[in-house]
């Protein structure tokens, strides 16, 4: 790092004056975090709080009506519904499957690109496009490739008889049937989709790894494994959690993609809980005051989720 | 270890001259697996590339079983996307067939008529880009500058309450947007932000700083403070220390940022759809929607989606040099 | 610089001046995106020219159609003056004060009898008998069939179906002769497959699709007194579940297992599928050389069938005009005025002519009509026999137990049709006790 010359203006080594024509760091800090808190606070606070207040009534939003109070009402309903439950669980199954190989995936996708090579920023560039296609659209279009009939999927799989072929998002393979199967179906495009993402943020990470470090660890003859586990892992850490973390959020509240795709279907098997909160707070139902209750449900759910990632990180930063 | 000294090696050891990577057989590794790389970019790309050829497909090419690789190519996708139509009835169809034959249409006129349909006047489509493009740029700027600002003060600072505080930033992008959608429409109503690029500016940036403040507070941690420390022991304030040190090194981060940004707003659908109307309008609730007579226009959807995918892939494109940069730091690091 | 100022108030006088004198200038429509509203817009135009005043057709996509009227309703906006809404938003639209009561309007101008009895009860009425009236029935629409003309006029394929079934190959007049000429299409190796039938979990489709065997069976959603129990589950809306589950396993179209108007009429443009069921309003689709070149002039149309005990019914589509209560007492007489132009006997045919689905009477049973589309005659004949799902405000709930429940049975297979039933059975009563629509 080349070493910087002394401030002009510094009167000899040693601190700076830092009244008067600098700004303290106390000013600093409140100039660079007041505007980003005063924004949040501004467009998220009344949303937040109304939907907390809806969520104990029984309000609809066309009913003519002024909201009732009914207390916990919403909140028992929803604990007690057996329904619901399934439908947490298939989002649980859905977040564990889809993140898990999202991180496996683009972890590596990401070693693969790390080392330039010619094209190299074009090939990173190109493994991005999934993420840059809008969800809805990729939901629209997967379930036209999904197509036993007429869909690329099956065709580039060799199943040219659609009699014989699976039919991912009816849940059949052959006519027969595989429960799950849709799930599995959803799971995959949401991979597809979101491995670059993972990838991108590992390879910064990745790219920030001093190669001295491997060149040390190589010198004293440490096995690739050992490399892995002891250099690369520890260093991308952070940014693989938040990663993950942010991945994990958005596997709650996962919508667009399976609605496209299934509409949860069959039955029930793709039915993910935002998907059914949007069934409530919409679709002619307007149930306003029951699915704020739901959303905050799901919001807790959430935020129990997110505190151990966080715990977690904190834990590796402090180590680091 | 001739090449080390008490401030570092000399020379910063990249990946090239790396004791254990020069020798011939490494060498090929790296071919190896460059390789492969390009054969797993094209997989994944097999779908977008479905999706590209759907759009210059006609309708009865798209549903044709088993799916055609090879097809009589047509425009007509583009024609739907970017201007109205309405299916001709009979009487019109010899009508405009008649006009065909003597030449008096256009070729755009020719290739609506070939799926039987005729144009009635120009699509929102390029009004919707527009309104994309100006309230993803602006918001965008904003969130990756906001996020960064607050990102270096989380990191250098003690800041009373900064885990509540960062918590606090992350649990805006928890709730559901469909229960945040009605409050947000009430309050955008009484504010008169409804249906105004502010309105969705302002929301976009709320969005997209908790992403932003996480990920480069993420990337900032890993700066070392003694690069900063030294500057100011120098003699520069905070403030220069921030542009001249630390924001050169935040670079991939920066990068990194506005892409995810830059994506979300672009291809933001469900706000979009509640809280505009005529004047904001985006594009993404038109184009998932296109809805052509008797059922979805799959080579408009694919055109559009193609069309409005591109912008992106050029910014990403040029940001390539700062989302692969290699940092090395010296020994100073660890 | 004094110049400048006083060109400047002037201007603001004039433009206040202006606005003064400016009446109702415009009249806004809300519909959904799709050709009907094409053709009001064109509608429009003409009532332009007469009139001069300026209609506009708001095209929201269907998929998100409901959501953004009734987001906006919940804010009392009144960016629209009218809406054209689904026949079950009746419920929600008159009871939650959004609509403007159109039964001294309709009456007293006569339009409530230039329909037919059937639509005026089913897109304007609510509550059901009650006599009061909230929409101008606009566009009719009823599930009905398409077939392939060809193939069953094909004497190779009579003479193989009459050795097989024992009776001519023909338009399919009960459920059981659907069935059969559906097995009889079903050629997987050909991929050629005998029926595409809704079966979309997001919205109605499925239960809309289901409907039309329950009513061909002659079973209901509620008797007279809302009752559900014993209703619902009766022995024949069981036997017509399980004869839409039958009908799916062995002749539906792979990969449609989340299919609605797309899906349907796409099988028929891939050629895929012999019978096709759809909303009248996605037809002229399957008859226009340019969106199914293949089989444009070789695709029949006929209404649903009847089922086994003689019921014939079918699935209601439509929808109809309402006013949007927010507005000014002005802009609700110019839209009065629209609609009393609009339901105007010429205007209804052009309406017709441009391939908006009349509910006038006389329109409907004109020669003009009946030949205009080979489509018109089958959605005639259907239009006498509708029926609709519920439309009280709570329809939405009452659907989304439906749509589960079919969706599981017919769909993913599981369990069996009296048990789909009974807990739709179960759900409903519940659901209308709680809103208070069953009477202990």
């Amino acid at each position: 790092m080349p070493a910087m010359k002394a401030h002009p203006n510094a009167p000899g080594a040693g601190l700076a004056d830092r009244s008067g024509r600098h700004l303290s760091d106390r000013a600093i800090q409140n100039l660079f975090i007041w505007p980003t808190l005063t924004l949040l606070i501004a467009m998220n606070l009344f949303p937040l709080l109304y939907s907390l207040f809806l969520g104990f009534t029984d309000y609809s939003a066309i009913a003519n009506k002024p909201p009732v109070w009914v207390l916990f009402r919403n909140f028992g309903d929803i604990l007690a519904s057996e329904q619901l439950w399934k439908y947490f669980a298939t989002t649980g199954r859905y977040a564990i499957m889809s993140v898990g190989l999202q991180t496996v995936i683009g972890f590596g996708l990401a070693m693969l690109v790390r080392r330039k090579f010619f094209g190299s920023g074009l090939i990173t560039t190109l493994i991005l496009v999934p993420m840059m296609i809008s969800p809805v659209v990729v939901g629209l279009f997967w379930k036209l490739m999904y197509n036993p009939t007429f869909g690329f999927f099956n065709y580039l799989l060799g199943f040219t008889n659609a009699a014989k072929a699976p039919d991912l998002l009816a849940s059949r393979f052959a006519g027969q049937l595989v429960p799950g199967l849709a799930l599995f179906a959803v799971v995959i495009v949401d991979v597809w989709m979101w491995s670059p993402f993972v990838m991108l943020l590992v390879l910064s990470g990745l790219n920030a790894i001093p190669e001295y470090l491997y060149e040390a660890a190589a010198i004293d003859r440490a096995s690739a494994w050992f490399q892995f586990w002891r250099i690369t892992l520890p260093q991308v850490a952070p940014l693989l959690l938040i990663a993950v973390l942010f991945r994990t959020i958005e596997a709650f509240k996962s919508f667009d993609l399976v609605m496209g795709m299934t509409g949860g279907g069959p039955g029930d098997q793709t039915e993910l809980i935002a998907v059914n909160l949007y069934r409530q707070a919409f679709l002619g139902s307007f149930r306003t005051g029951p699915s704020s209750a739901l959303a905050y449900i799901i919001l807790i759910i959430i935020i129990a989720v997110s505190n151990l990632y966080i715990r977690y990180l904190n834990q590796i930063r402090g180590e680091a | 270890m001739a090449r080390f000294s008490e401030h570092g090696p000399r020379a910063p050891v990249t990946e090239a001259i790396r004791v254990d990577k020069v020798n011939p057989r490494a060498r090929a590794l790296r071919r190896f697996i460059a390789l492969i790389a390009v054969v797993v970019a094209v997989a994944m790309l097999i779908p977008v590339l479905v999706m590209g050829i759907t759009a210059f497909k006609t309708r009865t090419d798209i549903l044709a079983s088993p799916p055609k690789v090879l097809f009589k190519p047509t425009l007509e996708g583009f024609v739907y996307l970017l201007f109205d139509r309405a299916i001709a009835t009979q009487s019109r169809l010899a009508e405009l067939e008649q006009n065909a034959k003597a030449g008096k249409l256009g070729l755009l006129d020719r290739i609506a008529l070939q799926a039987g349909m005729e144009i009635t006047g120009p699509s929102d489509y390029v009004f919707r880009l527009r309104n994309s493009v100006i309230i993803t740029g602006i918001s965008t700027v904003f969130s990756v500058l906001l996020g960064l600002f607050a990102a270096y003060a989380f990191s250098r600072f003690k800041i009373p309450g900064k885990g509540d505080l960062l918590f606090f930033i992350l649990s805006t992008r928890m709730l559901p947007a469909v229960v945040v959608t009605i409050p947000l429409f009430l309050m955008y109503r009484q504010l008169g932000l409804y249906d105004r690029h502010l309105g969705m500016i302002l929301l976009y940036i709320a969005f997209n700083l908790s992403f932003s403040v996480w990920l480069l507070k993420g990337f900032i941690d890993e700066i070392p403070k003694e690069y900063e420390e030294a500057a100011l022991v120098d003699g520069y304030t905070r403030l220069q220390a921030f542009f001249r040190v630390v924001l050169p090194q935040a670079a991939t981060g920066i990068a990194a940022t506005t892409v995810f940004c830059l994506i979300f707003a672009w291809n933001e659908y469900a706000f979009a759809l509640m809280l505009t109307s005529e004047r904001a309008r985006t594009a993404p609730p038109s184009i998932a929607t296109m809805l052509g007579s008797g059922g979805l226009e799959w080579s408009a959807i694919a055109a559009g989606s193609l069309g409005f995918l591109i912008p992106v892939v050029i910014v990403t494109f040029a940001l390539r040099k700062y989302l692969l940069r290699g940092i090395t730091f010296g020994a100073i690091r660890g | 610089m004094k110049r400048l100022s006083i060109v400047l108030l002037a201007a603001v006088l004039l433009l206040a001046g202006a606005s003064l004198f400016a009446a109702p200038k415009e009249v806004i429509i809300l519909w959904a995106q799709w050709s009907p509203a094409d053709y009001l817009q064109q509608i429009g135009s003409m009532y332009e020219k007469e009139t001069g005043i300026k209609v506009k057709v708001v095209q929201e996509p269907w998929g998100s159609f409901g959501d953004r009227f009734f987001t906006a309703m919940a804010a009392k906006g009144t960016e629209w003056d009218m809406v054209v809404g689904d026949s079950q938003w009746l419920g929600q639209g008159a009871t939650g004060g959004i609509y403007v009561d159109l039964t001294d309007f309709l009456k007293s101008t006569g339009i409530a009898d230039s329909v037919t009895k059937a639509t005026l009860t089913y897109y304007g009425e609510y509550p059901t008998g009650s006599g009061r009236y909230w929409a101008y029935p606009t566009e009719g629409d009823a599930d009905g069939w398409a077939y392939r003309k060809d193939l069953f006029e094909d004497p190779k394929e009579k003479a193989a179906f009459k050795a097989k079934y024992g009776y001519e190959l023909a338009v399919p007049k009960t459920y059981k002769q659907l069935l059969d000429i559906a097995k009889f299409f079903t050629r997987k190796d050909k991929g050629l497959y005998g029926v595409a039938i809704y079966t979309q979990k997001d919205y109605d489709a499925i239960t809309m699709g289901v409907e039309n065997t329950m009513f061909s069976w002659g079973a209901k959603w509620q008797n007279e007194k809302n009752e559900v129990l014993g209703v619902v589950n009766s022995k024949k809306a069981i036997e017509a579940l399980q004869f839409y589950r039958d009908l799916y396993e062995a002749a539906q179209v792979p990969g449609l297992s989340n299919a609605f108007y797309t899906e349907t009429n796409d099988a028929m443009i891939g050629g895929k599928a012999v019978m096709v069921m759809n909303y009248f309003a996605f037809f002229p689709a399957l008859a226009n050389k340019g969106t199914n070149p293949n089989y444009w002039d070789k695709v029949g149309f006929f209404p649903n069938p009847a089922g086994p005990y003689g019921n014939q019914h079918a699935a209601l589509g439509g929808q109809g005009m309402s006013i949007i209560k927010f507005i000014s007492a002005d802009r609700q007489q110019a839209a009065k005025d629209f609609i009393k132009w609009f339901a105007q006997e010429k205007v209804q045919t052009r309406w017709a002519e441009l391939g908006g689905y009349t509910c006038n009477a006389k329109v409907l049973k004109s020669d003009a009509f009946l030949k205009a589309t080979p489509f018109n005659p089958a959605f005639a004949t259907t239009m006498t026999f509708v029926m609709d799902f519920w439309n009280i405000p709570v329809y939405s709930q009452l659907l989304q137990v439906t749509q589960r429940e079919f969706s599981k049975f017919v769909v993913e297979g599981q369990g069996t049709a009296k048990a789909a039933m009974d807990t739709i059975a179960k759900e409903h009563d519940k659901i209308l006790r709680e809103a208070g629509f069953i009477k202990k």
